[in-house]
């Protein structure tokens, strides 16, 4: 009988043992559904904007919406409306949207230029008004790769288009290279016919170098005149060039006096130095490390250069 | 960084604790002094091989010892200056030098001065005067006498000059005998040299290799380019004579070291000497 009551407490115990381990399971598992629910914003509150565009090309949802670089939000949906026109729902947490102002627009933009596309809200610059929950912001899609290509080519067609102009214009038998040669052609054999007319008109040259020659007789005495003024100047500049050379000699005079004295300071310079680094040598303690040189002695070498060897 | 303070800290207590007996200590008159720092300078000098710079600063110290009246200190510079001289071939100006230590008169010198200008005389190939100066430094010099190997040596080389070979040999081993134990590299140097000179001029030239190569081995281990040089001179020679091969190579080794040293005059009597073999060789004289 005693038996029978023990194996009954027994089982009892394993029941409530066996039930608050099921009671701990299951708040466990509901801790853990309510971090994931509180992780996914499932209780934040949130403010949804959207915005209409041609293509959803780079759009899909879930894709990080920021601001500032910061992520504020997230695509809630992306759906294809009646006329073609692609709209674009944004749920933006309602912490901030106080960046979020009446004229703000939405910018697609790329990480780098080839990396993942993100959404960007860029603030208007009124920050006065804010936009109204559920408002339909503008939207643009920042340069890519295509446009800057697109550029490019926009750049380089014209300057194609060019060079085939100045290329069919060299070309052009008239106008082009071939025409300048025969033009430089032309332009020679009239430079021979003008020669040929030079030649003839030295000889007329031969009077009029008579005339230029009976002026240069004239331009001659002149000059005899000038060299005769400047005959009754010399006296005066040799003069003064010679005050300038006993001036330079008198310099030269007082340098022989102050110049050895300078030579002299240069060597007493060297002298204190000496004395400086003689008497530093026998201040305490340095003097402590250096001691007076002994008298040298040289060891012997009867045949300092090697010489007895062979004869020289 | 804490071990470097140590150090400081214990150079400042090292010089404390020295101190007072330096500051009792005789410190030397500044001229004195002067005249010891150059001697010593010069004879740093002297030993790096730089013998313009030291026969300057062995001149300065002479004369600031004869500045204070130390005649010993500047007859002693002035026996510095002319081994100066002499070692970069100056023999007139080192007989000029050693008269105006001659003048100072301090007798404790005169041996040396006698050797110096004995040497002096050598190079300059005046051999009667040379025998007179080494006749009385014998005079001066008695068996024990320090200088006994350094008289021995120059009157091996005067028997040479003189050509009195066996002569020459038997002062240059008697030299030989009296550097044995004792720390006189150069001089050994100098006694292996004669031995084989001696060797050779007495027809022995089998005998002087090994004593050209014993010079040769301790001019190297002094590193005295000019020695070197002349030594190879000496062991192309001694092959030559010998007929052993080896001898253009021995030439070219003196012309290298002479070329390397700056020995113009040297390396113009090793290129002579290895023009003059040139024929022998092509005549098949290995």
């Amino acid at each position: 009988m005693s038996l029978l009551i023990q194996h009954d407490s027994d089982a009892a115990a394993l029941r409530r043992g066996i039930r608050r381990f099921l009671f701990v399971a299951v708040l466990a598992t509901l801790a853990l559904l309510a971090a994931i629910v509180v992780r996914q914003g499932l209780f934040r509150q949130t403010t949804s904007y959207s915005f209409v565009t041609d293509s959803a090309q780079d759009i899909a949802k879930g894709q990080p919406v920021r601001i500032a670089g910061f992520r504020v939000g997230a695509v809630a949906d992306v759906s294809l409306k009646d006329d073609g026109q692609v709209v674009v729902t944004m749920e933006i947490d309602a912490d901030h949207m106080r960046f979020v102002t009446y004229n703000a627009r939405v910018e697609l933009r790329k990480e780098g230029l080839v990396g993942s596309p993100t959404l960007e809200i860029v603030p208007g610059p009124d920050k006065t008004r804010l936009a109204a929950s559920q408002a339909r912001l503008a939207f643009s899609r920042a340069e890519g790769l295509g446009a800057l290509a697109n550029q490019v080519r926009d750049e380089f067609i014209p300057i194609l288009k060019d060079i085939k102009l100045i290329t069919g214009v060299l070309a052009d038998p008239q106008k082009g290279l071939p025409g300048t040669l025969a033009q430089v052609r032309a332009s020679s054999e009239a430079l021979n016919t003008l020669l040929a007319n030079g030649n003839s008109q030295v000889h007329l040259i031969g009077g009029a170098a008579t005339r230029v020659l009976g002026k240069a007789e004239e331009d001659l005495s002149q000059l005899g005149q000038t060299l005769a003024a400047t005959n009754a100047r010399l006296p005066g500049l040799i003069d003064r060039t010679q005050q300038v050379l006993d001036h330079v000699e008198k310099i030269t005079a007082e340098a022989e006096i102050s110049v050895p004295p300078a030579l002299r300071e240069g060597s007493a310079v060297a002298s204190d130095v000496r004395e400086i680094v003689s008497g530093a040598r026998q201040a305490w303690p340095i003097r402590n490390f250096v001691n007076a040189p002994a008298p040298a002695k040289l060891k012997l070498d009867s045949d300092l250069r090697g010489e007895a060897g062979r004869a020289r | 960084m804490r071990a470097r303070i140590l150090w400081v800290a214990a150079l400042i207590l090292a010089g404390c604790a020295a101190a007072p007996d330096s500051a009792n200590a005789p410190t030397e008159p500044p001229r004195l002094k002067a005249a010891l720092e150059a001697e010593s300078d010069g004879a740093k000098r002297y030993g790096r091989g730089d013998y313009a710079a030291a026969a300057r600063r062995f001149d300065e110290a002479a004369r600031t010892y004869a500045s204070i009246d130390d005649t010993p200190g500047a007859a002693r510079n002035r026996l510095h200056q002319a081994r100066s001289e002499l070692a970069q071939g100056r023999a007139e100006a080192a007989l000029l030098t050693l008269e105006s230590a001659e003048r100072g008169g301090d007798a404790g010198l005169v041996l040396d001065a006698l050797l110096l200008k004995a040497q002096a005389q050598l190079a300059l190939d005046r051999q009667a005067a040379a025998q007179q100066s080494l006749a009385a430094a014998s005079g001066q010099c008695s068996a024990a006498c320090p200088q006994a190997a350094s008289l021995h040596l120059l009157q091996a080389r005067a028997g040479l000059a003189a050509n009195r070979a066996p002569d020459a040999l038997a002062h240059a081993e008697a030299a030989l005998k009296l550097l044995q134990g004792k720390d006189e590299a150069a001089e050994t140097g100098n006694a292996w040299r004669l031995i084989a000179a001696a060797r050779l001029a007495g027809g022995d030239a089998g005998g002087a290799l090994p004593a050209a190569h014993a010079a040769l081995e301790i001019d190297r281990r002094l590193a005295l380019p000019e020695k070197i040089a002349r030594d190879w001179l000496l062991i192309g020679d001694i092959r030559k004579k010998v007929g052993a091969g080896g001898t253009a190579a021995a030439y070219r080794r003196a012309l290298d070291v002479a070329n390397a040293a700056g020995l113009a005059d040297l390396a113009r009597i090793a290129a002579r000497a290895l023009a003059a073999d040139a024929p022998v060789l092509q005549g098949g004289t290995p």
